[in-house]
């Protein structure tokens, strides 16, 4: 009896616990005037002040609508060659394919090994990687994105694969389905609408990297935010940034209208 | 063999763990008739709906489809051709269109590319159509399956069967998560099909009610025994009760 309620209590000792470490690790900041920048008051009182009034002359409207574009193209360009590597490597890693057993593990476990190699390292360290390797061509800002962004689809196209209901696929297999009948027939349209919501996520997250990834010299909004703060111009860095937001927002909009037609 | 046997099995077991689902079974259903398995829940109808599905090995005994032992049905689209299974209603694909689902029923005659070409340019089109037809839905070729009620996908399931043309359709539950009358619409249409295409039908069902109105067999399962195996006229009320009554110690606990 009294075993079974130390069970009960398990997940409420943890969380008093826990709490109490927290509460605990506070004691060792040392509150005191040091632990902001004084002089960071005043920088924040001007970037506040540049969100209030962006710089909306046609010269940088112009330039924010380029580097946009830009940034915009490399994110499409990326994602479009993750989504073909995480379909391929996606549905090899679910296992749905294997005849048996032994083999299912075996493409698990390998491509599942794969695609954790290819989201483990953040899409900036590709970015120097490939800068390093064929210089600052487009195609580096593509790939650093297509390769971790495919790791990070791919894994998750699996386990939507691995968890589609078991009833369907029965009854296609008992209708003399093939393995890529299978595929095509059950696991697909029913992981579809999940796989296509995330991947408009990762879409979005996507937009980010690449903005951030023109920080190291490949242009788009990064690259414009980046010379904009240099010449401390807030005004200027704001405008970049609400474009930045903008294209995010639109992107979420999209996938609003694309779920709400699978869905329904 | 005989020619006339659509399903034979002889001393068939299967057990999970230490306690027989199954206890061995001799089971011979001939050609076109119509067989409905009943029998508390646990009882191992669906085990032996199963075995004959080809789905689950028996641990002993021979079971011989359509006159051909059933391990000689070397591919799943052999078997297809030889079985058709009819389930409860999560049994289709909701996002795919009607067409596609009744269409599915044919993949075991085609091959991948013909398949995935289907998706584009609806291949066979008409025996869908046709089939849609003799489940009164041929005005839904083309909706989301997912838009219907429960009993026209259960008509549509049937259509893919139609579509798949097996000898014998295993029908495990098929109403049971239908509403009395709309249970009865679609056992009604199943029992019409496979009399019109001269089909075997064996079904499990929870309504003895409705095994007496459709079917000519009653074979009743309990503890994992042929209870008793009669035709239709001769299973009286005292069978029934016997074979729902509680039993001390069983009824609760098993699978």
């Amino acid at each position: 009896m009294s075993s079974k309620l130390l069970d009960f209590h398990k997940k409420n000792i943890l969380t008093v616990l826990l709490s109490a470490v927290f509460i605990w690790s506070l004691f060792s900041v040392q509150w005191g005037p040091d632990l902001f920048h004084p002089g960071g008051q005043a920088a924040l009182g001007q970037m506040m002040q540049g969100l209030l009034q962006p710089d909306w002359s046609p010269a940088i409207l112009r330039l924010a609508l380029s580097a946009a574009w830009t940034t915009l193209a490399y994110a499409v360009a990326g994602m479009s060659l993750a989504i073909v590597i995480a379909l391929v490597f996606g549905v090899l890693a679910s296992g749905v394919l294997a005849s048996t057993r032994t083999a299912r593990n075996v493409q698990v476990i390998g491509f599942r090994g794969a695609l954790g190699f290819m989201r483990a390292i953040h899409e900036l360290v590709w970015a120097w990687l490939f800068v390093a390797a064929i210089g600052l061509s487009p195609f580096a800002g593509i790939f650093a994105i297509a390769i971790p962004y495919g790791g990070i689809l791919g894994r998750i196209f699996a386990d939507m694969l691995q968890d589609v209901p078991e009833e369907p696929i029965t009854a296609l297999r008992a209708a003399g389905a093939s393995r890529l009948q299978l595929l095509c027939y059950g696991y697909v349209p029913i992981a579809m609408a999940d796989m296509l919501s995330y991947l408009m996520y990762r879409f979005e997250c996507a937009i980010r990297s690449s903005a951030i990834m023109s920080f190291i010299g490949l242009g788009g909004l990064g690259f414009q935010i980046q010379l904009s703060l240099q010449d401390l111009r807030y005004d200027q860095v704001w405008t970049f940034l609400l474009f930045l937001i903008a294209l995010v927002v639109l992107v979420d909009m999209w996938s609003q209208l694309l779920r709400k037609r699978l869905v329904a | 063999m005989s020619d006339t046997a659509m399903f034979a099995m002889k001393q068939v077991s299967k057990s999970y763990g230490s306690a027989y689902t199954l206890h061995p079974l001799n089971l011979h259903i001939s050609r076109g008739e119509l067989v409905a398995l009943i029998g508390p829940s646990g009882a191992g109808k669906t085990t032996c709906l199963n075995i004959l599905a080809g789905t689950i090995e028996p641990d002993a005994g021979l079971l011989h489809i359509a006159g051909k032992p059933a391990s000689s049905y070397a591919s799943g689209k052999h078997l297809a051709k030889a079985v058709g299974i009819i389930r409860q209603q999560f049994d289709l694909v909701g996002s795919l269109p009607v067409l596609h689902n009744v269409l599915a029923g044919r993949l075991h005659e085609w091959g991948f590319g013909k398949s995935l070409l289907s998706f584009l340019f609806p291949q066979d089109k008409h025996i869908a159509a046709d089939a849609l037809n003799r489940v009164g839905l041929s005005d839904k070729l083309y909706d989301k399956t997912s838009h219907l009620s429960g009993g026209e996908q259960q008509r549509v399931a049937l259509a893919r069967l139609l579509v798949q043309q097996p000898q014998a359709i295993l029908a495990d539950e098929p109403v049971a998560s239908l509403d009395p009358a709309r249970a009865e619409d679609v056992l009604a249409m199943l029992v019409r099909l496979v009399q019109e295409e001269q089909l075997t039908l064996v079904s499990s069902l929870h309504s003895v009610h409705l095994a007496r109105q459709f079917f000519q067999r009653i074979i009743a399962i309990k503890e994992g025994r042929v209870f008793f195996d009669l035709p239709t006229a001769d299973v009286t009320e005292d069978h029934i009760t016997d074979l729902y009554q509680l039993t001390a110690g069983h009824g609760m606990d098993e699978r």
